[in-house]
């Protein structure tokens, strides 16, 4: 069962556009101070231009950051009230993220960065995350730190180990900022796979280098 | 699956930046601390023995005060307590309890028969209140109901200790009278000569026990007042010798109130007193050093913990960022935390039994029996108990600040 069919935001806007309301970017923005739905099961795009607060976007919706005015709501519940524990849940349970930064943990090696997310929801085996690695034409890097991976590969660790547990949605911030057009064809296919597997929801942004998966909407940021 | 299966991970990324001369520091200095704590506590225990193991009554918390007597004094009642002083005394909070020594107010003379040899004294009789007896003969009453022989029921006395040494090794050596043992001298046949206002009457004495704490000859209350009431010449004196139970044996306070107000305490015993005040205060002094440098110690470790969890906390973020909870996190810091610990209390215990086995022979020599080592041992649990608490308190907080949650 879903623990969250609905993300919305209600009239969100980043603390730091505040007094500039009537201005660009915010008076173009299709997200800041709109209500937006993003629903279980449909795609979306969130385009944006450098310094549109594309990364504070999923940042607010993955409760990391709170900076922000308005309310973002998870199936009508206020996402400030969330306690603790929940939070813990939904991130494990239902709410995948992965950060333009990605976030990898620079001494443990691409396959152990990958467990350290997969044994705590004990999602996937390890041979569907060497397939993955295989299939993501990573397989060799599988025991290297991932201090010493390029960007590139770094990414697609980081793809990799959001999708190690269950997900209602799929944050991915950027997700082939650094890959090639074939890579980025690799990366959608395995995304989309897993998402509809779960009948799940995917929320990409992009700055012009956008994830190849149908989007049922694209939103300008 | 909880994250409590796979530390390994989580641990090679937190172990990073773990300080070892500060963690090591923390741990002796620790060490030092609840060791001189523990061993002050335990051999506080072991010398206290010594006065427990004695006839606690007369050393620890018992005195018997009377007015200083000055010059010669005759027929006036200059060394008796008014109810005024009396009353005063109460109010003082070092005082437990009091009891009075109520005094015969008429004559008494003994004669005693030693097979064929009479022997006979003028004599005084007192009575205190039950509860300050150090000894509780089992026929420790009296009531004065004639019995079929038409006599009254013997009357029993406890006389001190010293007094049958006196005779035996001053009295009876000397004038070839036979020497009698505590047991033989209830079964001499002691007789009592009573008299006062114009009359007079005999009855039957026993001696039933000894006291080391009682200088008198004591009866039972009971009895010192029927004959009061029968044979005083006036009515019932004010006491002249008092019986304190005080709550700390050797407060100066005490010996500062009996000099202002010229009164005597009974023998050495204040002195015994200020011995065990003395060990109290010595005791209390080594232990406020051992607690100082445990709290310095508490302080260093919360510092070190804090300094680490600053450095890691980009990672702790990041591990909560992927669905780690505070407290899963927290584990590896709890389970530092708590070796440290565990190897603080398992030194400080050792020390302790160290130690104890040191002045352990020096203090049986002078009659201490060693005090069990589980009240310390216990002592010192409970302390590791609260210091781990308070830190596992402090990491817990620093942790849950570095939470990845939306603050408004």
């Amino acid at each position: 069962m879903a623990l969250i069919s609905e993300i919305t935001l209600e009239q969100t806007l980043p603390l730091v556009f505040a007094g500039m309301e009537q201005d660009l970017p915010v008076s173009a923005s299709e997200v800041w101070l709109r209500d937006v739905s993003f629903r279980r099961g449909l795609n979306y795009m969130v385009e944006a231009e450098s310094g549109t607060g594309k990364s504070s976007l999923c940042s607010f919706i993955y409760g990391s950051r709170g900076d922000y005015s308005g309310r973002i709501l998870f199936d009508g519940t206020d996402i400030s009230s969330l306690t603790v524990a929940r939070w813990c849940e939904l991130r494990s349970r239902s709410l995948a993220y992965l950060p333009q930064e990605m976030q990898l943990f620079g001494e443990l090696t691409a396959l152990e960065n990958i467990e350290i997310k997969n044994r705590l929801t004990a999602h996937k085996s390890t041979d569907w995350i060497l397939s993955a690695l295989r299939r993501l034409e990573i397989e060799a890097k599988a025991d290297v730190p991932a201090c010493r991976l390029s960007v590139g590969q770094q990414q697609r660790v980081a793809i990799i180990r959001a999708l190690c547990q269950p997900f209602d949605f799929l944050l991915i911030d950027e997700p082939v900022s650094h890959l090639d057009a074939r890579n980025n064809g690799i990366v959608a296919s395995l995304i989309a796979e897993e998402a509809d597997a779960q009948g799940a929801a995917v929320i990409a942004t992009s700055v012009g280098n956008k994830i190849l998966l149908p989007f049922a909407q694209t939103l300008k940021l | 699956m909880s994250a409590s299966s796979h530390p390994s991970l989580v641990w090679r990324l937190l172990r990073r930046n773990i300080s070892l001369p500060q963690l090591t520091g923390y741990t002796l200095a620790n060490l030092v601390g609840l060791a001189i704590v523990l061993s002050a506590l335990q051999f506080y225990r072991d010398v206290r023995s010594i006065w427990d193991a004695e006839d606690s009554l007369i050393s620890r918390d018992y005195l018997i005060i009377s007015k200083r007597v000055k010059g010669i004094t005759i027929g006036t009642h200059s060394g008796e307590f008014t109810e005024e002083e009396i009353a005063e005394l109460e109010q003082q909070p070092w005082l437990r309890s009091m009891g009075r020594f109520n005094a015969a107010g008429f004559r008494v003379g003994a004669s005693l028969d030693l097979w064929g040899r009479g022997m006979s004294t003028a004599l005084f009789l007192e009575a205190i209140p039950d509860s300050f007896y150090d000894v509780k003969p089992a026929m420790w009453k009296w009531e004065p109901t004639i019995g079929r022989d038409g006599e009254y029921p013997p009357v029993p006395i406890i006389i001190s200790k010293d007094y049958l040494t006196l005779y035996n090794f001053g009295f009876a050596a000397s004038r070839g009278y036979p020497q009698i043992s505590e047991a033989t001298i209830g079964e001499l046949p002691l007789r009592l000569y009573l008299s006062g206002r114009g009359r007079e009457m005999r009855l039957q004495g026993r001696i039933v026990g000894f006291s080391s704490r009682l200088n008198t000859f004591a009866v039972p209350e009971s009895f010192l007042e029927w004959a009061n009431a029968e044979l005083a010449d006036e009515p019932a004196q004010q006491p002249s010798r008092l019986i304190l139970e005080v709550n700390t044996p050797g407060d100066p306070a005490i010996q500062r109130y009996l000099d202002e107000h010229s009164y005597e305490s009974a023998g050495d015993k204040a002195d015994t007193g200020r011995a065990a005040y003395f060990l109290s205060i010595a005791t209390a002094t080594v232990m406020s050093v051992g607690v100082i440098i445990s709290i310095l110690a508490f302080f260093i470790l919360v510092l070190s913990i804090y300094l680490l969890i600053q450095k890691n906390r980009q990672k702790l973020r990041s591990l909560m960022m992927l669905g780690y909870s505070p407290s899963a996190v927290a584990r590896q810091y709890y389970i530092i935390v708590g070796a440290l610990n565990a190897i603080v209390l398992a030194g400080a215990v050792a020390a302790v039994l160290v130690a104890r086995s040191c002045w352990g022979a020096a203090l049986g020599e002078i009659g201490a029996e060693s005090a069990s080592p589980w009240v310390t041992i216990a002592v010192g649990v409970v302390i590791i108990l609260v210091v781990t608490a308070g830190n596992m308190h402090v990491i817990r907080h620093e942790i849950s600040k570095t939470f990845p949650r939306p603050r408004r």
